[in-house]
């Protein structure tokens, strides 16, 4: 795919396209995922499921299973009643939380619920018993879409909570009445982000062993968040913390669907402990589609106030958010995301938002690629699209209009955010350049005389990224590194940032090379394992780079104090210079090389007044703002008159997330974001039917986007260095996710807009756009 | 997922109005119908085995008669678990002279949950019918074999 | 995702597959692109899988008296690849393309899609235009179906408990016949929501054959007759297209599904066949 421009590098690896260091294990299958791992004795577990949304459990009876030969045993609910919960991590005032079992207990709560857990000695035994497993269901009514769970006399899914809510949060901030009162144009419109399925290529999957000479459990799990997981599952183990091992293998993607701690994690370590033999645990791609959280789910009442000459006054957004059956690590906290991101790139300081967060008979609903972000920028680019249709202005002059300027920076915005830098032109430009927009209207314009349904959409979108300041993130918004360099002078990077597929290992080593001035291939760089690495947070929210790379950076700034005070040692000199992986004398130009000093370090024959032999230096560096990345993207995209198929003409995205690290990994990032975002704009969506039966139950009935379906991505970038870290870097995992949606339904609410199309909400189905043709445009 | 239709049977309105809640009858005519067995009056348990070419899968449950209204109509309700899931028939039928025949029009609700309805989304709605279609196949030859 | 314990047999010759299958409960595996993920989900537990993947003989591609005969075990790759397919009969090659994704491709084969039946497969279409004929042997007997007798219903086709099909059946296609298959990809499965194929031959100005077979609509795969009426001896005029095309579903009871209702499915098949007819037209002109 294209690349536009190729932004400046930095130093020797900083800033080039340097290949991805994991990819030759991942491509030629020799890296090892949680289902790879072996163990002496290992035993396997399945699940019991429920296969109703809503049902009292009358009785189990495991008889014919535990009949089985090889079948170890059989846990209920009963079993593990007094551990977990499964924890919520998010808190809010009044949020009711229920407790959630690690086994279902005498009611299910979602289809897929997880009733009971069959061990054996191998995985088909155990296949084979669950389905012997006799489950006594009474079904119950079950509610399956939020709006229809809020409306009177809807069953309820938690029977302590008739009305289904769990919370309802407020935020405002300005004077938005005022702003209403004063605006010569309000525009209102219902705008749905649909829930999504994450689809990690991976699926969950766990392998826990006990130690009992030790005491020791060690759990392999494929999650974002290893040390985290450790904390909360040491909680619901009842374990001390020291004793809890968690390992994080390689991770086949996770999109926010594997920052969580779910109820397996916990049951596997149950299990071992129970039965004294390590067990397994590998999640079926049905069982991650109805079992895994879900993203998105919002149904959105958006009010926009404007004056006639475009300037945005305030937005009122009513979010009503489908939680699912439980709350997850972070369930209620997404929405919260949603509402600090309402002000978009614009000035206005006006906004208040009501969210209402709403119980169903689906499987929960947390953390997926943009988190929150991607619903708001949604229906914030909608509304501004609309407006601008209301006003007969065009979309890129509407932005331009409402953009903050460069020297307002830092931007306080009405949701007490303190956007770090930005140039929101820029990018715009850069992207209206590459179109060549004006040439591009009038080719519409051409279109349109023959008849052709050609739209041109823009989303110039802004994101919260690099989570976060601690005080803003439930546990902490730091990052660590450990930078050791052994006595052969050869460099390992611990990193406490979990990464699973975004490339760190290469570019936090491209940090530390061109830092320490030594090749590439002398770093390399570990995470995902509690035993060897320091307590870290993990890779998620776009942190990884932003977070993490800074701790890296001050690590290795505190690291080469030491090493030039070595090598001042071994130069006997006062004036020192550490450069290009040799200390330098200032005034004799001897030298001694990294490998001296780091062997002179161990050997401990001298030391430097006041220090300690060997070199390494842990760094927990605790940013001190959230990045604020933003970009612009243009969709041309045509419609099928006779079918409603959209055609995607050409797909331009400028991001700008600061200083760029590896344009390739970046561009890597854009196209995955861009696929994401695609998909939930033209294809993807969770299908419940009323009595909560997944109907988009497996890769046959949920699209996402493959290879073959992808226009070509001509991407740009724009570079405005964050002031938040030293990198000058704000992050890029979530970008092509959060701007490939509403340029897609701009573009072809734009190519509808002759017929009087307002609006179209996501997926946009051929069928749905059909309709839309053969009503003349009228919904 | 809702199912309507009519079938026209050859038989006169009492006759069908019998046939269609003779367990026997419909025991040989239900697809895969492989028992049913009276629990109480209306009411019967049934063993199923469903076989599309490659598919395949056991279901016990029930047969239910409710809301009789004779020679003109009733409720039939029919529950099988698996498995594979479970499903959930109900549906009223209606009873009218049509000539010498009568028109049985049929409306109702199937429900279907776990593998079955997560996998076999696109098939429900097919499969459905053609049991259906197959089930008044039989109860054609099943009249035409009784009525010769 | 795994399958019930099952008696697998890999017999070496067609005589040994027939006496496997005699029985009545074994289940043939051909590519296993249907029957397997199936399997996996326990919708399906053979007792018995006869996997006929060492059979020699039932690949092979092969013209004689003005017909094609190809071995039911030939792979949609073989199809979509072979030079006497893309010379001697485009549609069926053609088809072969649009199926699944490359993977499927290379292990599915048109003997397993047919007798699969799914309503929504690719060959039919193709196949019923072509006027295709199945052949379908059993231990010391065997006979010939035209394919519209095969597919009974949906997931349902007139092969007997022990009989296997062996070979299909198409006519070489006579010069300057137009051929088109247009297929609206579920973009999940790569299956059909509508796939429709047309044949067409023109003689002095008017159309003296037109053959449409659509899938994906209906509960089975069905020819469009009263389309086919429309045309013959016309001109083949947009209008006269405009015309078929609105025959080809109107008395159909269309399938629905989370990815298309039963009218926009009608809808489709109309817009589908005349684009297959323009293409066909266009080629055969």
């Amino acid at each position: 795919m294209a690349t536009i421009l190729t932004p400046q590098a930095t130093g020797k690896l900083v800033g080039k396209r340097v290949r991805r260091r994991e990819d030759p294990r991942l491509i030629t299958g020799t890296a090892t995922y949680v289902d790879d791992i072996q163990k002496p004795g290992m035993h396997h577990a399945c699940i019991v499921r429920s296969p109703y949304a809503a049902a009292r459990i009358k009785g189990i009876n495991a008889q014919a299973a535990l009949a089985l030969p090889g079948v170890a045993a059989v846990f209920t609910g009963k079993d593990v009643a007094a551990l977990g919960p499964v924890p919520c991590g998010a808190s809010l005032p009044g949020l009711r939380v229920p407790h959630h079992h690690i086994l279902a207990q005498d009611r299910v709560y979602f289809t897929g619920h997880p009733v009971a857990v069959v061990v054996a000695t191998d995985r088909y035994i155990a296949r084979d018993a669950a389905d012997l497993v006799e489950v006594d269901y009474e079904e119950l009514p079950a509610v399956a879409a939020p709006e229809k769970a809020l409306a009177p006399g809807a069953p309820a899914v938690h029977p302590e909570w008739p009305d289904n809510t769990a919370f309802t949060y407020h935020q405002e901030g300005g004077d938005v009445n005022k702003a209403f009162a004063e605006a010569e144009v309000i525009v209102k419109q219902r705008i749905i982000s649909q829930r999504l399925i994450p689809t990690a290529m991976e699926t969950r999957g766990v392998v826990a062993e006990w130690q009992p000479g030790d005491k020791a459990l060690t759990v392999y799990s494929s999650s974002q968040i290893p040390h985290l997981l450790r904390s909360l599952l040491a909680g619901m183990l009842g374990l001390p913390e020291n004793r809890l091992r968690v390992v994080v293998p390689e991770v086949g993607g996770g999109f926010g669907s594997k920052l969580n701690v779910y109820a397996e994690e916990a049951l596997m370590g149950f299990v071992a402990m129970k039965i004294g033999k390590p067990v397994k645990w590998i999640e079926s791609r049905r069982e991650n589609f109805l079992c895994t959280i879900h993203g998105r789910g919002h149904v959105d009442y958006y009010e926009i106030a404007a004056k006639k000459d475009g300037t945005i006054l305030g937005l009122k957004l009513k979010l009503i958010q489908d939680l699912g059956a439980y709350h997850q690590l972070l369930t209620p906290a997404i929405p919260t995301l949603s509402v600090l991101m309402m002000p978009g790139l614009y000035r206005f300081k006006n906004i208040l938002a009501d969210i209402v967060g709403v119980f169903t008979n689906c499987v929960p609903t947390d953390a997926y690629r943009g988190a929150g972000r991607p619903e708001a920028t949604h229906g914030i680019e909608r509304m501004v699209d609309m407006l601008a249709a209301e006003l007969k202005m065009d979309p890129a002059e509407i932005r331009l209009k409402n953009f903050p300027q460069p020297d307002e920076f830092p931007f306080a915005t009405a949701t007490g955010l303190s956007y770090d830098s930005g140039d929101y032109e820029a990018p715009l430009r850069r992207a209206l350049e590459l179109v060549d927009y004006p040439r591009l209207r009038q080719e519409q314009a051409e279109a349109r005389q023959q008849g052709r349904l050609m739209g041109i959409g823009l989303s110039t979108y802004g994101e919260v990224s690099a989570f976060g300041p601690s005080p803003a993130t439930p546990a902490g918004g730091w990052e660590s590194a450990t930078v050791k360099i052994d006595p052969a002078g050869k460099v390992t990077v611990l990193t406490g940032a979990s990464p699973h597929g975004q490339g760190e290992e290469t570019t936090f080593a491209q940090i530390a090379a061109d830092e320490l001035g030594v090749d590439l291939e002398d770093v390399i760089v570990l995470h995902g394992d509690t035993a060897v690495v320091q307590y870290g947070i993990g890779t998620f929210g776009s942190r990884a780079t932003a977070v993490g790379g800074p701790a890296v950076y001050y690590a290795i700034q505190k690291l080469k104090e030491k090493i030039q005070k070595f090598g001042a040692l071994l130069l006997e000199s006062a004036e020192v210079t550490f450069t290009n992986g040799n200390c330098v004398c200032n005034r004799n130009g001897k030298s001694v090389t990294l490998a001296q000093v780091a062997a002179a370090s161990y050997r401990a024959m001298k030391l430097p007044p006041g220090e300690e032999p060997g070199l390494q230096v842990t760094y927990f560096w605790e940013p001190p703002n959230f990045t604020f990345p933003f970009g612009a993207h243009i969709a041309v995209t045509e419609v099928d008159r006779e079918t409603g198929r959209v055609s995607i003409l050409r797909y331009v995205a400028v991001d700008d997330c600061g200083n760029i690290i590896n344009p390739l990994l970046v561009d890597g990032q854009v196209h995955g974001g861009v696929a994401q975002g695609m998909g939930q704009a033209l294809y993807e969506q969770a299908v419940y039917d009323n009595n909560g039966q997944l109907l988009s139950g497996e890769l046959t009935d949920y699209a996402i986007p493959k290879a073959g379906m992808m226009p070509w991505l001509e991407t740009g970038h724009t570079i405005t260095p964050s002031p938040v870290n030293p990198l000058g870097v704000k992050g890029v995992g979530e970008a092509g996710t959060i701007g490939a949606s509403p340029a897609l339904v701009n573009s072809v609410v734009d190519a509808l807009s002759p017929l009087g199309v307002r609006h179209i909400d996501m997926p946009m189905l051929p069928e749905k756009i059909w309709q839309l043709l053969q009503q003349g445009g009228q919904a | 997922m809702k199912i309507s239709g009519t079938h026209l049977l050859a038989l006169g309105q009492e006759g069908a109005y019998r046939l269609l809640q003779d367990p026997e009858v419909l025991a040989k005519c239900m697809p895969g119908c492989e028992a049913l067995v009276r629990i109480r009056e209306n009411e019967y348990q049934m063993k199923m085995k469903m076989a599309l070419a490659s598919f395949s899968g056991l279901f016990d449950g029930t047969v239910k008669i409710a809301d009789a209204e004779p020679s003109s109509s009733f409720r039939l309700l029919v529950e099988g678990k698996g498995k594979i899931g479970f499903m959930k028939g109900e549906g009223r039928l209606r009873l009218s002279p049509d000539g010498t025949g009568t028109q049985v029009a049929y409306d109702g609700d199937v429900q279907v949950g776990g593998t079955l309805a997560a996998v076999g989304q696109r098939l429900i709605d097919t499969t459905a019918r053609m049991m259906i279609k197959r089930f008044f196949d039989k109860l054609d030859e099943n009249v035409r074999t009784t009525s010769t | 995702m795994i399958p019930q314990s099952f008696e697998y047999s890999v017999p070496n010759t067609l005589q040994e597959a027939l006496q496997l299958l005699a029985g009545g409960n074994a289940k043939v595996l051909a590519g296993g692109m249907s029957l397997v993920p199936l399997m996996k989900l326990r919708l399906a537990a053979p007792e018995h899988l006869v996997d006929l993947r060492r059979i020699t003989g039932l690949k092979t591609l092969s013209e004689s008296s003005g017909e094609i005969r190809i071995g039911a075990m030939a792979t949609h790759h073989d199809l979509d690849s072979s030079p006497l397919l893309r010379q001697r009969c485009p549609l069926l090659a053609e088809a072969a393309k649009h199926i699944g994704d490359v993977q499927v491709r290379n292990l599915g084969t048109i003997g397993g899609s047919l007798s699969h039946a799914d309503p929504a497969a690719d060959y039919p279409a193709s196949l019923l235009a072509l006027g295709a004929k199945v052949k379908l042997v059993r231990a010391g007997a065997e006979r010939t179906l035209n394919l519209e007798d095969f597919l009974v219903d949906t997931f349902t086709t007139a092969a007997e408990p022990g009989e296997l099909l062996t070979e299909i059946i198409v006519p070489v296609e006579e010069p300057k016949t137009g051929v088109s298959y247009q297929k609206m990809v579920q973009p999940a499965s790569g299956f059909a929501i509508v796939g429709v194929a047309a044949r067409v031959r023109k003689s002095n100005g008017q159309i003296s054959l037109a053959r449409l077979g659509l899938t994906g609509v209906a509960p089975s795969p069905f020819r469009a007759a009263a389309a086919e009426a429309r045309l013959q001896g016309s001109a083949g005029s947009a209008e006269d297209i405009r015309q078929a095309a609105a025959l080809v579903s109107s008395n159909i009871e269309a399938n629905a599904d989370i990815h298309a209702s039963a009218s926009y499915r009608k809808q489709m098949a109309q817009v589908y066949a005349a684009r297959a007819l323009h293409a066909a037209l266009a080629e055969a002109s």
